[in-house]
């Protein structure tokens, strides 16, 4: 190919760019600029010294990182076992773990976030069934509370942790744990010193994705736990809907970018540092 | 660390006192139903290089892996000196594999990989430097201990995974198609240099292989087999001067083959009846017995006494092969007549009449009748 002809289709990039720029990098930049402006126009960033100074602030803050680490943490512990059983699946197991894994995801948030309040409220299912196996005497609150969220949220980003696991699980070379079986490795030594790292690039993958998610989710909490508890992304909406305040949510929304950013950049080092040894 | 078994070069393996070092006793296997082995039997002595030689789906990695432990078989057993390891799991048997595709780990360093099995064995870091540098000495690549192994040429990869293996002193060495990545070049280079190796240290090995070369030039005996039986286990040279059964002829080296009936026995011989002539072979079997007969390519001549084997042929291709040249003639769909002459001026070209002749004692032969032992 001419250099000429690579730089007539380089062009091609030139329609994307210009959407990303108009719908995404200029109102995220003003978005910013605001974020470092006072009341009357200055730069400053009295916004933010406000905001950590606010005990309601800090807590609204720490519960969503709270809750986006714990989501991570069950996503990452339910989607490992399904990922090392779906490496081994062939034909149709494989065809119908894939579809029990993409299929939910097209169920919108809303219709499962009320399917789950009929799971959790204190007359539903399991809450009958703990009192019917005499484990509780009086029904247990789960709806409105952090760990009905986590739970829910984990549900709806399982996808997000187990396709990048299973992904580098299912590029494996199968020989590497015989490799290691017939060099007198066990199969813990098998797991945690061959199969686990080679799947970190894939971990890390969905860690990332999963916790940028879950930190900035507002419609999940919304449903499942409402005003009561709020977290980064509800507060913002608040911000800008109810309160009027475009100060605190632009310097809201400045913390979660750079909470998110943080994760993500941090994360594609970890996972080049990870795969540069392989 | 790695002279487990004293290096005894001049002792002929055969000959060794515990001739059943690793004894493999009537193994049965099945996949999915379908029997692959059934009743399969394998015994080597201590400091014998193996190979088991036959096509793909002949059971020969099966069998690998069954003595591995990777696999396990639905019968029978697997006895290395003197223990009988069939129900262990591979992590408990001491024996060494080298991957087809030799399966290092990518996540860990050169120095690292060849520590592995060491470590596994409960060896502390510092404890398994010295002994693998030496294994690194020993497969000249001391000075690649750190780096990381996607940085190697695959000569050199084949290099650690036989350092990897050896390092742990293991009872046995089982080696899984190791050249059949290499380039030609190469893999001849690094055949001579593993036989070596593994002769000084006194390696017990067996080779998989499809290669009949590779089989005849690393190791003592072959284990030529075929639709999950061995067909034949003799030492090359046996191997190929009196394959056992046809397969076995056509899979060691090449022959002229040509199918008959037994027209009579005259004494010691068995007088044929081909679709070229009547043929003499040593041998006693009944007249109007299906027979094929065969001769090594090297063996014909195209001038000879009237007590030879004679057949008068068109030459259908002359090949130049280097230092000698291969005369092709293809009577029959089934039978094939190949004649190897030293040297590549002989005058003979596509087309030529000429006459193949073999001395009888030289003619193979082999009851092709139902029912006959292959």
């Amino acid at each position: 190919m001419s250099t000429a002809r690579a730089d007539r289709i380089g062009l091609l990039v030139l329609p994307g760019l210009a959407y990303l720029g108009l719908i995404y990098a200029l109102p995220l930049f003003l978005l910013l600029l605001k974020s470092f402006r006072d009341a009357t126009g200055a730069l400053s960033v009295a916004e933010f010294v406000q905001i950590f100074g606010d005990p309601l602030q800090r807590s609204i803050i720490a519960r969503t990182l709270r809750v986006a680490f714990l989501v991570t943490l069950l996503a990452l512990v339910i989607a490992w076992p399904t990922a090392i059983v779906m490496r081994s699946a062939r034909g149709g197991w494989l065809s119908l773990f894939l579809v029990a894994i993409i299929l939910p995801m097209s169920l919108g948030v809303v219709v499962k976030a009320f399917a789950w309040s009929i799971l959790f409220r204190s007359n539903g299912f399991i809450n009958q069934s703990l009192m019917t196996m005499n484990l509780i005497d009086a029904p247990i609150r789960l709806l409105f509370t952090e760990t009905a969220l986590v739970i829910g949220a984990a549900n709806v980003f399982l996808p997000f942790m187990v396709l990048p696991i299973y992904a580098v699980l299912q590029q494996q070379d199968p020989n590497l744990p015989d490799a290691a079986a017939t060099l007198g490795a066990g199969p813990y030594r098998r797991f945690f010193k061959v199969i686990v790292p080679l799947a970190m690039p894939g971990v890390v993958a969905g860690c990332a994705f999963v916790f940028s998610m879950a930190v900035s989710m507002y419609v999940i909490p919304s449903l499942i736990i409402g005003e009561r508890q709020q977290t980064v992304a509800m507060q913002i909406a608040r911000s800008f809907l109810f309160l009027r305040n475009e100060q605190l949510g632009s310097s809201l929304s400045t913390i979660l970018l750079l909470i998110a950013v943080s994760v993500v950049l941090g994360s594609s080092w970890l996972a080049a540092r990870l795969g540069a040894r392989q | 660390m790695l002279d487990r078994h004293a290096p005894d070069p001049g002792a002929a393996p055969m000959a060794a006192p515990d001739a059943q070092y690793l004894d493999v006793v009537a193994i049965r296997k099945a996949f999915k139903g379908v029997t692959v082995m059934d009743g399969l039997d394998f015994r080597m002595a201590r400091g014998e290089l193996v190979s088991l030689l036959g096509p793909s789906g002949c059971g020969k990695t099966t069998l690998l892996r069954i003595i591995a432990g990777l696999m396990q078989a639905d019968d029978g057993s697997v006895i290395l000196a003197g223990r009988n390891i069939a129900s262990l799991p591979p992590h408990k048997r001491n024996i060494s594999v080298v991957f087809q595709n030799y399966a290092l780990f990518p996540h860990l360093s050169v120095a690292e990989n060849v520590a592995f099995g060491l470590r596994a064995r409960g060896m502390s870091k510092a404890d398994a430097v010295k002994p693998v540098h030496e294994a690194l000495a020993l497969v000249r690549m001391q000075d690649f201990a750190e780096r990381s192994i996607t940085a190697l040429s695959g000569g050199q990869q084949q290099r650690i995974a036989v350092a990897r293996a050896l390092v742990v002193r293991p009872h046995l060495l089982l080696l899984d198609e190791p050249f059949s990545a290499l380039d030609r070049k190469l893999r001849e280079t690094m055949q001579v240099e593993l036989k070596s190796l593994l002769r000084e240290r006194g390696i017990t090995g067996i080779f998989v292989t499809h290669d009949q070369d590779e089989a005849m030039g690393v190791s003592d005996r072959i284990a030529v087999m075929n639709a999950g039986r061995i067909e034949q286990f003799a030492d090359p040279s046996t191997l190929y001067a009196t394959p056992a059964t046809p397969f076995v002829m056509d899979f060691v080296g090449l022959s002229t083959r040509l199918s008959g009936r037994v027209a009579a026995q005259e004494g010691a011989l068995v007088a044929v009846d081909t679709d070229l002539g009547r043929l003499r072979a040593p041998g006693t079997l009944a007249p109007g017995t299906p027979v094929l007969i065969g001769v090594r390519p090297e063996l014909i001549r195209l001038d000879g006494g009237a007590d030879m084997n004679r057949v008068d042929l068109v030459l259908e291709d002359v090949a130049i092969l280097g230092s000698k040249t291969m005369l092709q003639g293809r009577p029959g769909a089934e039978d094939r007549l190949l004649c190897e002459l030293a040297g590549i001026r002989n005058g003979k070209s596509r087309g030529d009449a000429v006459s193949f002749h073999w001395a009888v004692e030289d003619t193979l032969l082999y009851d092709l009748s139902a029912g006959a032992t292959p």
